[in-house]
């Protein structure tokens, strides 16, 4: 946060190392949260930083051989051309395609440094995300979350580092009974018994627009109560309403951290391809309930952040939605 | 080919962004000429190192060269690296070095940072309504406008995985100069994207 205690903004360096990709401070974390001005600064921030990644990226990839052997590279097609000296080095060093080792032998004496990559190992990680040609989808399974990046384990086995900054959009989705506790404002998607409701969809938070399958009749208000069983909804015309849940209940937390997601659970992360083998994410949505199988394809209808949250959102109500 | 060859057993994937140790030990099988470890070393490193480079001088070929005159000094010079910075800003400063030294006939200027950071404005300018209109592709577009300080310093914060620290040693300037070359650069990028915008 600002020093200058005049001013309650993020300050410049937070606000680059949040586009960078570094963690930043509770505090400033919650400030993000509140103060739109700091998350046009943000996305300002992030814009200028997509822009230097997205350059680096289509920059080298065309020229270079050996970073195609980097097991965590999300790559599109594993077509690389050398060029200049590397081209020279890649003839010199003969056509063994079929290796699989990166074999480098340094010529001290010539100054050439040859270098021969060849064999699979390049398949794609990512997919195209329909709507925004500028945005990469990685998918799979979460194997682990480290600060403010995360592995996915793609269905290939291999694995795709995740990065996030402050302004990433972070949802999570399953049978996370356990995530509504007393007071917290939530929407409950059901089927009405008498004076009780019987949840298929529990949205904790501010809830998505996607979260809205057909069917349901949407009631808002505060939990009481709560247990694995159901819980007490208040809502803002003071009426009581009981809710029952299940371990079907599909509960969605639109705003999650990363702290909050499992190991195990599918994931799809939507952002930009970096240069240094990781997606820069601007969505995460986490469903452990998924019926169909992990793919999912991503399909947005922008590139704003808001139709990424709103795809990610129709995601996350997949469970219930194709059920 | 020369150098001895390493540890046939060893794994080639020693090294890890935050691995400084396995960095460290990295370099030393380097200097002991072991060719898997430089092949690791350039898997780790190459394209973040060349994507700078090329950001700098905006030749492919010319990057390239610079590159592999980067990777033939590490291999000859891996025992000088002494630990005091990351590997990563370690080697884009010899990369930047190198640059210093293919375009010294092109003169890299000493800009004056105060000519660089055009004062912007307290509250958001057209440039700045430039910068949330903008699409990822005019971004880029305008990045390679930029004055080459202007892309180096962007591409040492945003696309090199360095701390500003950092970028700071890299540049060899104090980090608050660091800051207001990254502001002044946001700036200029906004302003041409204005005037682009302005152009349609």
């Amino acid at each position: 946060m600002n020093a200058d205690t005049r001013s309650p903004h993020l300050d410049l360096e937070d606000l680059i190392a949040g586009a960078a990709g570094q963690p930043l401070g509770d505090r400033a974390r919650e400030h993000l949260a509140s103060c739109r001005h700091c998350q046009l600064e943000a996305n300002r921030w992030n814009l200028v930083a997509d822009g230097v990644r997205g350059l680096a990226a289509a920059g080298p990839q065309a020229a270079v051989g050996p970073a195609a052997a980097q097991p965590a590279r999300p790559r599109r097609t594993g077509q690389r051309e050398m060029a200049g000296p590397w081209r020279r080095a890649m003839l010199v060093a003969g056509s063994a395609a079929a290796a699989l080792v990166l074999l480098v032998g340094i010529g001290a004496v010539t100054g050439y440094v040859h270098v021969h990559l060849s064999g699979p190992g390049t398949e794609a990680a990512l997919t195209a995300v329909t709507g925004c040609t500028q945005l990469d989808q990685a998918d799979g399974t979460l194997e682990q979350v480290n600060g403010s990046g995360l592995v996915i384990k793609t269905a290939s086995g291999r694995p795709v580092t995740v990065t996030t900054t402050m302004t990433t959009f972070v949802s999570m989705s399953g049978a996370l009974l356990g995530d509504i506790t007393d007071g917290a404002s939530v929407m409950v998607r059901g089927s009405r018994s008498d004076a009780t409701i019987n949840a298929a969809i529990v949205t904790v938070g501010q809830p998505f627009s996607a979260v809205n399958p057909p069917g349901f009749v949407p009631v808002r208000g505060t939990v009481s109560g709560a247990s694995t069983a159901g819980f007490t909804l208040l809502t803002s015309g003071g009426t009581r309403v009981r809710v029952t849940t299940s371990s079907d209940t599909l509960v969605v937390v639109p705003h999650a951290s990363l702290g909050q997601l499992q190991a195990g659970t599918s994931i799809f992360a939507v952002g930009h391809a970096g240069l240094d083998g990781t997606l820069s994410a601007r969505g995460l949505a986490a469903v452990s309930q998924l019926r169909s199988g992990p793919h999912v394809g991503v399909s947005v209808k922008g590139c704003s952040p808001s139709s990424i949250a709103e795809a990610l959102g129709a995601i996350s109500a997949a469970p219930v939605s194709a059920g | 080919m020369s150098g001895p060859r390493g540890d046939a057993g060893a794994p080639i994937f020693t090294v890890s962004r935050d691995g400084a140790c396995d960095e460290a030990a990295l370099l030393g099988r380097i200097g002991q000429g072991d060719e898997d470890a430089m092949a690791a070393f350039y898997r780790e490193h190459g394209r973040v190192v060349l994507a700078q480079v090329l950001l700098v001088v905006g030749e492919r070929v010319l990057a390239e060269e610079i590159v592999q005159d980067a990777m033939l000094a590490v291999w000859r010079g891996a025992g000088s690296f002494r630990g005091e910075s990351s590997v990563r800003s370690w080697v884009i400063a010899i990369a930047r070095r190198q640059t210093r030294d293919r375009l010294r006939g092109r003169r890299l200027r000493v800009v004056d940072d105060a000519f660089l950071a055009d004062q912007p404005g307290s509250g958001p300018g057209p440039e700045v309504t430039a910068l949330d209109r903008a699409e990822l592709a005019e971004v880029k577009g305008a990045i390679r406008e930029l004055a080459l300080p202007h892309r180096e310093v962007l591409g040492l914060a945003f696309g090199s995985g360095l701390s500003l620290r950092e970028v700071a040693g890299v540049l060899e300037i104090p980090v608050g100069t660091v800051k207001s070359r990254l502001a002044a650069a946001r700036t200029a990028l906004s302003r041409i994207l204005n005037e682009k915008g302005q152009d349609r």
